[in-house]
């Protein structure tokens, strides 16, 4: 096996990590080594589960602070060996592989909440905190933070940053870079980055908004203040069928265009309508399901319902009442667990979660799925994550073959053609998942010129190339 | 190693799932890394199982790092129970020689005094006087914890139960009921210890058995019927007999909020969470305060199976976090029917919680009336 990293500058390392951070805090163990090697890619797992191994680091750091994350980075950066930051190991993109060998520097150690700051109504929190505990230690205080992915018990703040997370309520709460009012990040040659915790600014570009969605590539995120709100009086939901996805769609767009912003606008192609919510209601065979949510008091709720229901009944809709809506919220972790179906043999699904503007959505959607599908593969589609010009697209597609290598190879094509097929059609390839590894081949194409800004920036805060090599397209090394 | 068709395909879904349960494991809690998990306990049993890579000594570690609490299958949509998988798999490790050695010494002292805590077996209850009566003729079952670590337990158990009338009893016979080597799984001698005591038990003249360790109650109800011992008479946590007696138990102005713990055994394991809580809000006359995280949702003590003995920084890390939560609630009391329990909370309390077990704080209640009536 090829060292990456040769064992005379890995000693040095190690001696180092351990004078950082206490003995008790680094392991070079394979059995942690390997326990740590994944996040939550689908291609990951179908490969673990087929009884493949990940590329492991040499070894992993848990860091208590700041200020030992920049000592571990001098050193990392003096002996040149990759640093990737895990934060809870829930990524969907192999964002935390260590492809190359070197630190998994695991974050989950600095999970300090800090105490709520209620007259501005911000929380300062280490970048180690569970999203689930903060949401109930400020729910303890009356607030939400309005950010809820199905990852919610997995993945940290940390993360929720450097991939530009979005939560199911997004639609009203924004993504996690709505909801980051402050930032700190260390660099590379161990320089700290505090961007101070404000509403707005005027001083020059937005550098925080760099460091958000970095996926470790330009630094390590430390630190954040974020936006609360107070848990609303109510959330209400309610429930329309549409006879197709064009009406359905219409539908979602004049309710944001009359300034109505629902918590919830989700809308179920037929496919997974059926596969949703035909087992508990009944509704015309073909139809798609569009869910809404409505956060705040219930007279405010009640105009905004009222309205969203008329249009929708404009729109060809027929009402189902609360209770496919609901019943969404109230299982909406329920499809993230495994199936015997969807770990069996070579079974392997995934999600590509585009996004564009009204224009583009549909033609998006047809075209992608025509794409996806012609690779024998069942494809399933919600719009989600709906705002005032345009949303995303959830395109889930499953495909099982007879052997491993037809398996992935199926599931590279349906990527390759996928994706392919949303930039063709002008959409974004990623609204909330990020890029990690295994989007990284597509990013000088989705960013066209904008990728050598990048890869200059990289240059210079990183140069050299320690950090998360190989992910965001960037540090891609032979 | 062997598992069936049924638990190969339970430990691949657990293997491939983004770690649903991962936020309630106390384990995970104390260490803050992905190993000691319920998914990266099931990774390493499916790269056994389908060859990719063995159980190492630290891979060995990890399993034994497992508190079998299964607070993961609360959170657990397919409902796989890992900790029991993790528990077969511990009997094949102890089989082939393996099981770490800071358990070596428990299971010797257990093998040669017949409990954990390397006392003297002669010592072990006939400290406890019990009165004659023509009640009901309750055998009391003791366990380890409350005859050597958590006397006043057992002393005011008998107490609580002569009040009521019945006629209690203790054996010196009794061993360690086997908790602690199934839960490790040294089946072996846990079960020496189970046909000795089961055979103490059958012969006893008594009605009932009674216990107050919920470790016990589980290896009694639920192990020794798997290895087919059968007791003849019923056995009872001490919980359901005083919930029996609920009418009777005296009632006392505790002045001050009282919480209820969960243990796992008595909880999650055996389905027990009203009967405590009826004594409880009988004996005090007001309603519990509960946790957040409260019956099958309760988090653990941590001094489950084994981690205690091998890690014992950690489980009292997570016997802190628990004791916390009471605080958080505005606990005064935090009362729990479990003496391990008992033991490991309050050892985390530090002097603004009070930590009783159930037959305390009936005692206590009882003690006061009487005071109050003096």
């Amino acid at each position: 096996m090829k060292l990456l990293v040769d064992p005379k500058t890995k000693k040095k390392l190690y001696d180092s990590m351990v004078s950082i951070v206490g003995k008790e805090h680094v392991t070079q163990l394979e059995t942690d080594r390997v326990l740590n090697a994944h996040d939550a890619w689908q291609l990951n797992a179908a490969k673990l589960r087929a009884g493949e191994m990940m590329p492991l680091a040499d070894m992993i750091v848990f860091p208590a602070s700041g200020e030992e994350i920049a000592k571990i980075l001098v050193v990392a950066n003096d002996l040149k060996v990759p640093v990737i930051p895990v934060g809870g190991g829930a990524g969907t993109c192999g964002g935390t592989l260590a492809i190359y060998g070197g630190i998994q520097l695991d974050m989950k150690r600095m999970s300090k909440i800090h105490p709520i700051d209620h007259e501005s109504m911000t929380v300062r929190v280490e970048a180690g905190v569970v999203g689930i505990d903060l949401e109930e230690e400020v729910n303890r205080h009356g607030y939400t933070l309005g950010h809820t992915p199905t990852s919610l018990r997995s993945s940290n703040m940390g993360g929720f940053i450097a991939t530009r997370s979005g939560g199911s309520l997004s639609s009203l709460y924004g993504k996690i870079e709505d909801l980051t009012l402050g930032l700190q990040v260390i660099l590379p040659n161990g320089s700290t980055v505090d961007c101070k915790a404000v509403p707005r600014h005027s001083v020059g570009p937005d550098l925080q908004q760099l460091f958000i969605g970095s996926e470790g590539v330009l630094g390590i995120i430390t630190e954040a203040t974020l936006r609360l709100f107070l848990i609303p009086e109510e959330r209400r939901f309610r429930s329309y069928s549409f006879p197709d996805i064009h009406s359905g769609l219409e539908a979602i767009r004049h309710i944001f265009r009359i300034g109505i912003e629902p918590s919830v606008a989700r809308l179920y192609d037929p496919e997974d309508a059926a596969m949703a919510f035909s087992m508990h209601f009944k509704f015309e065979e073909g139809h798609c399901m569009l869910l809404l949510g409505f956060d705040g008091d219930s007279a405010q709720n009640d105009i905004d319902e009222n309205k969203s229901m008329k249009i929708c009944t404009e729109q060809g809709g027929t009402d189902h009442g609360e209770g496919p809506a609901k019943r969404w919220w109230e299982h909406r972790y329920d499809m993230y667990y495994p199936s015997r179906l969807t770990t069996s043999g070579f079974a392997i699904g995934d999600t590509i979660d585009i996004v564009a503007t009204y224009d583009k959505l549909e033609n998006i959607y047809h075209a992608m799925k025509e794409a996806m599908e012609a690779h024998d593969a069942i494809v399933m589609s919600h719009f989600s994550h709906m705002y005032h010009n345009g949303g995303s697209i959830y395109m889930i597609f499953f495909s099982s073959r007879a052997t491993a290598e037809e398996a992935w190879e199926t599931y590279t094509k349906i990527w390759d053609d996928g994706v392919a097929v949303c930039l063709r059609e002008g959409g974004t390839m990623s609204h909330q998942h990020g890029v990690g590894f295994s989007r990284s081949t597509y990013i000088e194409d989705e960013l066209g010129s904008a990728f050598s800004v990048l890869k200059q920036i990289k240059e210079v805060l990183d140069p050299n190339g320690i950090m998360n090599p190989g992910k965001l397209g960037l540090g891609v090394r032979k | 190693m062997t598992f069936d068709d049924t638990l190969a395909e339970q430990i691949r879904m657990c293997a491939a799932c983004p770690k649903m349960c991962r936020h309630v494991c106390p384990t995970f809690f104390a260490w803050r890394s992905d190993s000691p998990t319920p998914h990266g306990r099931a990774l390493l049993l499916h790269q056994e199982i389908v060859g990719t890579r063995d159980l190492d000594e630290r891979g060995i570690e990890v399993l034994f790092q497992c508190l079998e609490c299964s607070h993961c299958l609360t959170f657990c949509k397919p409902e796989i129970d890992i900790a029991t998988i993790v528990e077969q798999r511990r009997k094949d490790i102890v089989t082939e020689g393996r099981r770490p050695t800071g358990l070596d010494d428990m299971a010797e002292s257990i093998k040669k005094h017949h409990n954990p805590y390397s006392e003297s077996h002669e010592s072990r209850n006939d400290w406890i006087g019990t009165k004659k009566s023509d009640g009901k003729h309750l055998l009391y079952f003791t366990g380890c914890t409350a005859a050597y670590r958590e006397k006043v337990i057992a002393t005011d158990t008998v107490e609580v139960l002569e009040t009521l009338g019945y006629l209690v009893s203790v054996s010196p016979d009794e061993w360690c009921c086997g908790s602690p080597l199934f839960r490790t799984g040294d089946v072996k001698l846990g079960l020496e210890l189970a046909s000795h005591n089961v055979e103490m038990l059958n012969a006893s003249e008594a009605d009932e058995i009674v216990v107050t360790c919920p470790g016990c109650y589980r290896v009694l109800t639920k192990d020794y019927p798997d290895y087919d011992l059968q007791l003849n008479k019923p056995i009872k946590h001490i919980s359901q007999t005083l919930e029996e007696q609920v009418s009777k138990l005296p009632m006392k102005d505790f002045e001050g909020s009282i919480t209820y713990h969960d243990s796992c055994h008595l909880g999650r394991h055996c389905g027990i969470y009203d009967e405590p809580r009826k004594v409880i809000e009988k004996v005090s006359g007001t309603s519990l305060v509960e946790m957040e995280r409260t019956r099958d949702n309760a988090m653990c003590c941590g001094n489950g199976a084994g981690l205690r003995t091998l890690f014992p920084e950690k489980a009292k890390k997570i016997g802190s976090e628990r004791v916390k939560q009471a605080k958080t609630v505005g606990a005064d009391i935090l009362v729990t029917s479990c003496p391990f329990c008992k033991n490991m909370l309050e050892s985390q309390s530090g002097e603004d919680l009070t930590v009783l077990d159930l037959p305390e704080i009936v005692l206590m209640a009882k003690r006061g009336r009487k005071a109050n009536i003096d």
